[in-house]
Formats: structure tokens, sequence, C-alpha cells
């Protein structure tokens, strides 16, 4: 208030000697015109501009959005008006609109080159992904996500994949309580619902999100979700289940997910996940998952069942992120045993899998214009970590990694990324691969 | 040059000309601040209770990419800045009650539709 008062002076006086109007507009340079003196330009001169703003108040007037202050100058006083525009009666989100409108496509990209130990270096444009979206009207929503993972798609196994991750309807009928139908994100975990490159560290995604939590892990699904009380956000959804045949010793649920592929749902799977947000760059998450999941032999009744929780904390300059998450596979013995006797091997299959990782990061130089990020992560995961009566688990898949390294971003949205990746195992047999990554990664 | 061209660049003197042209007094009241932090799916708070006559400034701020502020059934549309760009500045008068829902406007990744929240305006 008082640096309003100080600037009305300020303005005043400018205005009573007579002084320039605006450093933007110099005067012009005195004439020797026999009609109009140097004052009198002046006059006219403030008198136009005066009438541009009245004009421009009138606008600002009419207008119900106010506009913003320029992004990185120092913060000046807002445009006041005399008085700023009402809220105005809330109408109900179904009155507002029902003017269909299509959003600009988004999407992001991510481009990595990975150099395994005693391997040759390898690109791989690892992830091209769109994003659509189209409101029917205020209350109805269609949100869509297209992904081309490898660059190239064939017939052939070794190839890449187009994956339609997401391709829902929302209906929303209050912030408390939504409805949604279609191709859904499993809400599990810290990756799965967030993996915009520039919103993780590390090129690749942490093993606990790929082998424990199979990201990018979507389906067919039916749900509810919302926010509630002060800073708790849930959702809840019916999905089409994982399948136990896909369901590796090695590479645990990574590749057990039915992806939409004409997903079998004689029985559905329940998930869901409840999220604290209420402190400014706290987030608490935990979201559980739990599905009958051996439809392909019917006499085996087997289920999965996980259990996550995660935070993620950032308080200035530093910031923090952690993951648990549990997988329980009931008759994990019949489904080895079944697969057996049609397959001819044992698929291995752990009664229980366990991740977890902690990962605290640093802006260290926050004086230079574009961030630069330092983090570690270490992993631990074993994707038998307990094995059905009478199995002993291999201790290869006993394995935990640090990867070290650091995030450049020239913009918010781009984001150029190193790091070191050190797996260890605990077989005397067999020696895990460590890799150096290079990526980059854009949102826009 | 359009209405926020010029907000953005018009000079200090430019904004307190206008200020001493329209309104000796500015704002009958002085506007209660109210600081929203959005990132990737989150506002925080996501819940704002005024009363009723409050002039609200509701200034936001990104911890990521831009993210949109859009109060449903209303014209009041911003998009709040990239991380360290700054922020974005939302001035209303809440003097009907009632309960009004917000959303992120602008796609900001898979989890956009879950950023709402409400602005509500008691007696
Ligand atoms: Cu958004």
């Amino acid at each position: 208030m008082r640096r309003r008062i100080a600037v009305l002076v300020a303005i005043s006086i400018v205005l009573l000697v007579g002084g320039p109007v605006s450093g933007q507009t110099p005067d012009p340079p005195a004439t020797q015109s026999p009609v109009a003196s140097p004052g009198q330009t002046r006059i006219e001169e403030l008198e136009r501009r005066v009438r541009e703003l009245e004009t421009r108040l009138r606008e600002l007037e009419a207008a119900a959005t106010k506009p913003l202050a320029p992004p990185p100058a120092p913060r000046e006083p807002a445009p006041a008006q005399q008085m700023p525009p009402s809220l105005g009666p809330p109408t109900s989100v179904e009155e507002s609109s029902t003017v269909s409108r299509t959003g600009p496509i988004s999407g992001y990209m991510d481009f990595h080159l990975n150099k395994p130990e005693h391997e040759d270096a390898q690109l791989d444009f690892h992830r091209f992904v769109l994003l659509f979206n189209h409101s029917f009207s205020d209350r109805l929503r269609f949100v869509g996500e297209l992904e081309l993972e490898h660059a190239f798609v064939s017939g052939l196994e070794a190839s890449g994949e187009v994956e339609l991750e997401q391709a829902y309807l929302d209906f929303k009928v209050k912030p408390e309580l939504n409805f949604r139908a279609g191709m859904v994100l499993a809400p599990v975990g810290i990756i799965n619902e967030r993996h915009e490159p520039p919103s993780f560290h590390g090129v690749e995604r942490p093993f606990v999100d790929t082998f424990i939590i199979p990201t990018t892990w979507f389906d067919a699904g039916v749900g509810v979700h919302g926010t509630v009380g002060a800073g708790w956000q849930y959702r809840a959804y019916l999905m089409a289940p994982l399948d136990a045949t896909r369901i590796t010793a090695e590479e645990g649920l990574h590749e057990a997910t039915q992806k939409g592929f004409a997903s079998n749902v004689r029985n559905v799977a329940h998930t869901g996940r409840l999220e604290y947000v209420g402190v400014p760059g706290l987030n608490l998450g935990t979201s559980f998952w739990r599905g009958k999941t051996g439809f392909n032999f019917r006499r085996v009744d087997s289920r999965v069942g996980l259990f996550e929780f995660d935070g993620r904390y950032r308080a200035g300059r530093f910031a923090a992120r952690g993951e648990f998450a549990q997988v329980f596979i009931d008759g994990a013995a019949d489904l080895n045993d079944f697969l057996q006797r049609t397959a001819g091997v044992s698929p291995n299959i752990a009664r229980q899998m366990r991740g977890f990782y902690v990962e605290p990061s640093i802006r260290p130089l926050p004086w230079i214009r574009h961030d630069v990020a330092a983090f570690v992560r270490y992993e631990n995961f074993d994707t038998q970590f307990k094995m059905p009566e009478g199995v002993l688990p291999l201790k290869q898949f006993d394995r935990a990694a640090w990867v070290f390294g650091g995030s450049y971003f020239p913009d918010p949205d781009v984001v150029f990324k190193i790091d070191y990746s050190i797996i260890r195992n605990r077989s005397s047999l067999f020696r895990s691969v460590d890799s150096l990554n290079i990526g980059l990664g854009w949102w826009f | 040059m359009t209405r926020t061209t010029w907000l953005r660049g018009g000079s200090l003197a430019c904004a307190a000309l206008l200020v001493v042209l329209v309104s000796p007094s500015s704002f009958s009241q002085d506007p209660t601040v109210i600081r929203v932090t959005a990132e990737r799916f989150t506002f925080t708070p996501s819940h704002i209770k005024v009363k009723r006559g409050t002039i609200v400034e509701l200034r936001l701020r990104s911890e990521d990419t831009n993210h949109g502020f859009r109060i449903v059934g209303s014209g009041f549309n911003a998009i709040i800045p990239k991380r360290g760009r700054g922020e974005a500045t939302l001035i209303f008068r809440a003097d009907t009650p009632g309960r009004y829902t917000f959303e992120c406007s602008k796609m900001c990744g898979a989890g956009h539709t879950f950023m709402r929240g409400t602005i509500t305006v008691g007696e």
C-alpha cells in the first residue's frame, strides 16, 4: 500500500512538472514550429495518453480475467482497478460450459544412450509420447496418451511397441467425486502416473518402478477419483488383472500387464491410491492392487496383491523421494507346477517380491540461471524375496543398485541427464552389469 | 497491441498513471494474498476459504512446468509460468457466497486431470 502511495506521489510530481510520461517515449526534439510550442505538444501528448488509458481501463473492467505480471521481472504493483472483477455467483459445472474444446497436443520424448559395461553403446529413442485432450463440456472430458517405444515397430518381438497408455473419459461431478472409464494408468507408485522425463532423476526409471511395479502399468478400467478435505486425493479403480503366465523370476511383474490387448476380465482387479498433498513440498502416498491372475489356467487359484507407499519432499535446494513396494502372489507353487507341466520349464515365480529405494538430490548451483541437480539413488529389489515352500530363491535376483548422476535443465521442460548405475547381486556366479547412461528428455 | 502485451510491456510509470487517473484510493481494501503452488499434479493448497466481501489476490507459482488455473464457470483463467519464471496473479472480489471449483487448464502431463480444487466463499 505504502509503495502504491509512493508511486502515486512520484507520478503526480511528474505530471505537475510536465516531465516525460514514460521512459519508453523520450520527448521529441524541440522544433521551431510556429504552431505548437513544446509545452503544448506535451499537453497534447498527455491528453492522448489519458484517452488511451481510459479506453484500456474500460476494456479491463469489462474483462473478467485479470492478466498476469511479466514473468521474470521483479514484482511491481499489479495494475490496479477501482474494483477487481467479482467472482460472480457460482455456477454448477454442468451449467458453466457445454462448448467442446480440443486442447493442443502435448507430449514428451526420451532419447537415450546406454553403454553397458563390456558392451557396445546403444542409442535408443526410448519414448515418443503424444497426449491429446478434448472437453465435450466442463463436465465431460477425454484424455489420450499414445506412446511409441523404441522408435520402430514391426511384427517381431525384438522391435518397439505402440501403446495406448491412456484413453479415458472423465465425468466430473464435483471435486470429491469424478468417474473415469477407459484405458487408465494403475494408480500405483511415484512413477507410473508421473513419468514425464523432467519430473524424475536418472535416465532410466528406477528398477523398483520397473520390476516390482511394472511401469508404465495401464489397462482397461473404470473407477472414481477426487480430492477430499485439506489436501487428500484418492483414486479407486476396477481394472483388468495381471497375467500370471508373464510373471518371471528375473523381471518380476515387468511384462505381466495385459495392456488392454483383449484383456481378460473374468475377474477384475481392485486398485487404489491415497495421497496427502496438504503441505507445500510434501507428497505422501500409498497404494494397493489386488486381483486374480491365473485366468489362463482356471483350476489354479492365484492372486497378485501389491502394497506400496512412497513420499517426496522438497525444501529449497534439497529434495528427496523414496518408495517401498511388496508383491504377494497367492498360489505361486501351483502356478509353477502348472506352467512346468504345460511349458516344460518352471518359471520359478516367487511367493513374494520386494523393492525399495531412496533418492536424495540437491540443486548445488542456485546462482546459475538454469537448474542443475545432482542425485544419488539406492535401490534394493528382489524378485525372489520369498519362494513357495520347498523352493530356494536364486541369489542373482536379490539385487541392489547405486545410481548417481545429474540433471541439467536448460528449460524447466527440457532435461539433459547423465548417470552411472552400479548393480550388485548376492550370487557368486552371476555378475550384474553396470552401465553409463545419457539421456535427453523434454515435455511440451 | 493486445491487452496482455500492453500489461506485460507497460512500464511502472504507465501502470501508476492508471492508478492516478482512475482511482485515488486504489482498492477500498488491501487484497488478501493467498499463495498457491502448482506441481505435477497438485495445487497446494487445493481448498481455499475466504470470507464474503474479501478482495482476493491469488499468487500462483509452479514448481515445474506451465500449469493453468481456471475457475470453472467464471472468466478467470491464468497460465502459471514455469519454475523460476515468476508468478501469475488473479485478483477478484469474493462477494457471492458459494463453492467454486478451479482446475488446471494447461495440459501438464499424465495426471493433469487430477489437478482440481475449490474456493469457498463463506458468509
Ligand atoms: Cu495440468
